[in-house]
């Protein structure tokens, strides 16, 4: 990674592995986006991050801007890596490019990432923000970068206090759309309760045996919608195994455990705002537990 | 306030979870399940739908067809089907759900009782797989066949569930073969229930044409005569005949590509934008453009029959040689008309249209060729790099859209050369586009009539190309006309001369 580096620099050096990218007499690569995927990944979320976003790009061709930032660090200055990743699609001549850019914002630059991102923007395209691990609400870099994004993508299954964040994001729901891939977990077993209407209108109780934040998110959710308190009994487990509502147990309609890309991928496909979830989140800012 | 009953009221725990389709319970029918489409196409689409979740999980197939097997032998043929040409991984577990509802009747319809031990193995379908008696029919078999099997199932319908007939292209052979078919298919089956595939209307890239022409504010506008100089749809292929003389010597290009697929996209291109979505509306546009082409006169027809040549360097025989094909064959394998659709928009402005067997590659495309820039202020020797404005719609084998412009070539002159600037469907979009036989199958299991060819629409493709055909039952031609692997006989090349145009270059 090029160390001490301006916005112009990143830029040019776009440029240049553009053009080093077709040899003479090859068909020109082709530079294709539907978005610009910004990540903020704090030191200890880099491995997931990385893991997640392999693979992405062919399946959501973007400029990604990957931002690492590093507080601590005592140099006041960007450090910046581009990269241009290009693949085939069967069958076909022309190769598909993505470029991905990766930049460590040193010190106070952390603070302030909005300016640093704006200009590197692909223009008219929407603007995905995922936001790996606590959202420091309140804080300017998530304050700027909300401004700047149409779309905030978290998983609050990383937030170590998920039931108070929950009021805290809902200050945000009026600035921003917001994809939960906590809540995506949830989708095949809300489908699978769904399909037990009207038998469970009335219910009271739900029992989810899987990891808390799904957990809570399910069990919310089915209070919001019939409009009455069900309590939750909750059994940790790794990952979604059962869900009964008043001892009847819910079918989900797939039963496939989906990588973080396949998630994170769902909800890049996603435009609209998802008032269920909305009102699950408000619900924890205005009603007692 | 009283509140509803639950069981009335609608299902609020269904909000915000997105819409799926998904079908109804149903058991599909394969008639002609030995055969080659059955193989390469439908099982692998039907796999395909399994592997997404996508089918019902009460489902069953039956597979009828003349060549004796058993059950299991009959699996196991469709499951070798599935990975030669399924386009996703093989999974055991998918696809021992879908054999845990395949069946397999051996039988021919021409004789009695043949059809009741069809009807037989699907009441027990139904029990066995909960299919509640919704029936789809797919009918993948000679044109021969299609009317006693339409009869047979139309008088043994199923008396609860809903029943849905696909029929393979052609449809009929001629306008009055399918007039008289229509006129069978009114008296046991409605007009909703009958889907007439043309599996190009199945392709992502034909319905992106509707999306690109309706949902993009800056072409409508320029699409019409006044900025259309004249529209080049050519449906190439490399192959020969594939060892399908049999039907290739009936049917021909023009009833094998033009009839049907050409017809589509040239109504796709040329049809005022629906009021809707829904199946009529789009389909009573296309209609209106089929209405609305005048009958080609013999000049603006042309035919060729390829002789011995070269595709991929490799030596090739010609059409006559083929085995199974007449030595004195008359049957074109290549096709190039000129048509006018006369309305307001597109008055004047020709749409050529080619298909052949045995051309240099395999290409759809639809050519929209803008007419020149009036006035162009550089000076002559500048242009001599610039040719008009080109939307192309790439349909296959590389799904996507290009436009042609004029660009300055960089350096101290100023020099114009035409560049392209490309839209991969499939590079832009997630990998992996659906087959058009997964999107078909899946639409008749929904009811879905859009992307299948309605009554009226069949019958005014035929009585054009009935009316283009009519000439070549007085005359002989001189064939083979065009060497395998090129594009197409001189007099192809002619019709455009003629009017001081030229096929594009591909």
């Amino acid at each position: 990674m090029a160390e001490n580096v301006t916005i112009r620099d990143v830029e040019r050096e776009l440029g240049d592995l553009r053009a080093a990218s077709t040899r003479p007499g090859e068909h020109p690569k082709l530079r294709t986006s539907v978005m610009t995927l910004m990540a903020w990944v704090p030191p200890k979320w880099v491995d997931a991050a990385t893991e997640t976003l392999a693979g992405l790009a062919e399946r959501h061709p973007s400029r990604t801007i990957l931002l690492f930032p590093l507080p601590d660090d005592p140099r006041d200055a960007l450090d910046a890596e581009v990269d241009l990743r290009c693949f085939l699609r069967g069958g076909e001549e022309k190769e598909i490019c993505s470029e991905v850019i990766s930049i460590r914002l040193c010190g106070r630059r952390s603070s302030a990432p909005a300016t640093v991102v704006e200009p590197l923007l692909v223009a008219d395209l929407p603007v995905f923000l995922r936001w790996r691990g606590q959202c420091p609400f309140g804080a300017p870099e998530l304050e700027e970068l909300v401004e700047i994004a149409d779309r905030l993508v978290v998983d609050s299954s990383e937030w170590p206090d998920a039931e108070s964040a929950y009021g805290r994001l809902a200050d945000l729901l009026d600035r921003i759309v917001v994809s939960d891939i906590a809540w995506a977990r949830t989708e095949q077993w809300r489908r699978g309760v769904a399909a037990l209407w009207p038998a469970v209108a009335d219910a009271s109780s739900v029992r989810v045996a899987g990891p808390p934040v799904e957990a809570l998110l399910l069990g919310r959710w089915l209070s919001v919608r019939l409009g009455h308190q069900v309590e939750l009994k909750h059994e940790p487990a790794g990952e979604i195994e059962l869900v009964e509502v008043d001892g009847r147990p819910a079918e989900p309609t797939r039963f496939e455990r989906e990588s973080s890309s396949d998630l994170l991928s769902e909800q890049l496909e996603i435009f609209s705002r998802d008032r269920a979830y909305e009102e699950v989140v408000r619900s924890f800012s205005s009603a007692p537990t | 306030m009283t509140q509803a009953p639950a069981a009335t009221q609608e299902n609020p725990l269904l909000e915000g979870l997105r819409k799926r389709r998904q079908a109804e319970p149903c058991a599909m029918t394969i008639f002609g399940a030995s055969g080659d489409l059955t193989q390469r196409k439908l099982f692998p689409a039907l796999y395909a739908l399994a592997f997404r979740n996508l089918l019902p999980p009460n489902f069953g197939v039956l597979g009828v067809a003349r060549t004796p097997m058993s059950d299991d032998e009959f699996r196991e043929k469709m499951r070798q089907a599935v990975v030669d040409h399924g386009r996703d991984e093989f999974r055991q577990e998918v696809w021992d759900e879908l054999a845990g509802g395949i069946r397999y009747v051996a039988t021919d319809f021409a004789d009695e009782g043949g059809e009741q031990h069809v009807v037989d193995c699907l009441n027990t379908l139904d029990k066995e797989r909960a299919t509640a008696g919704n029936r789809v029919y797919y009918l993948a078999v000679p044109p021969s066949a299609i009317e006693t099997i339409l009869v047979a199932m139309g008088k043994h319908r199923a008396t609860g569930g809903w029943t849905r007939v696909i029929v393979e292209k052609p449809f009929g052979h001629d306008l009055e073969s399918a007039r008289h078919l229509n006129e069978v298919v009114r008296i046991y089956f409605e007009e909703n229930e009958i889907f007439r595939i043309d599996h190009y209307l199945g392709k992502e890239t034909v319905q992106n044409m509707l999306v690109l022409r309706f949902a993009n504010g800056i072409f409508e506008p320029i699409w019409n005569r006044q900025f259309v100089d004249h529209v080049q749809i050519t449906v190439a292929e490399s192959l020969g005949i594939e060892g399908r003389a049999a039907f290739y010597e009936q049917a021909g290009a023009v009833r094998d590509i033009v009839q049907n697929h050409l017809l589509q996209l040239v109504a796709l291109t040329a049809m005022e934008p629906p009021i809707d979505f829904t199946p009529d509306s789009v389909r009573n546009e296309k209609v209106k453009v089929l209405k609305a082409m005048h009958t080609p006169g013999p000049k603006h027809v042309v035919r060729g029959q390829y002789g011995p040549g070269y595709i991929e360097g490799e030596e090739v025989p010609g059409y006559r040689e083929e085995e199974g094909v007449a030595p004195d064959s008359t049957t074109e394998t290549y096709v190039a008309a000129k048509l006018f659709v006369d309305n307001w928009r597109w008055a004047d402005t020709p749409f050529y249209i080619r298909t052949g067997k045995r051309l240099p590659k395999r290409e759809t495309t639809i050519a929209i060729q803008f007419k020149s820039a009036p006035h162009p202020p550089f000076e002559i020797d500048s242009e001599e790099g610039l040719r008009p404005n080109v939307l192309l719609v790439h349909i296959q084998p590389d799904e996507g859209v290009s436009l042609a412009v004029g660009a300055k070539v960089p350096g101290q002159g100023l020099t114009i050369r035409t560049v392209h600037m490309d839209f991969l469907y499939g590079g832009t979009f997630r990998t992996g586009l659906p087959e058009a036989y997964e999107r078909l199958i899946l639409d008749c299991m929904l009811g879905d009539t859009t992307l299948f060819t309605r009554a009226d629409e069949v019958e005014e493709q035929w009585a054009l190309v009935d009316a283009m055909v009519a000439p070549w039952k007085r005359d002989h031609p001189n064939f083979p006309n065009y060497a395998a692997g090129t594009w197409g006989p001189a007099a192809a090349d002619e019709l455009l001369r003629r009017d001081g145009r030229s096929w594009r270059r591909h």
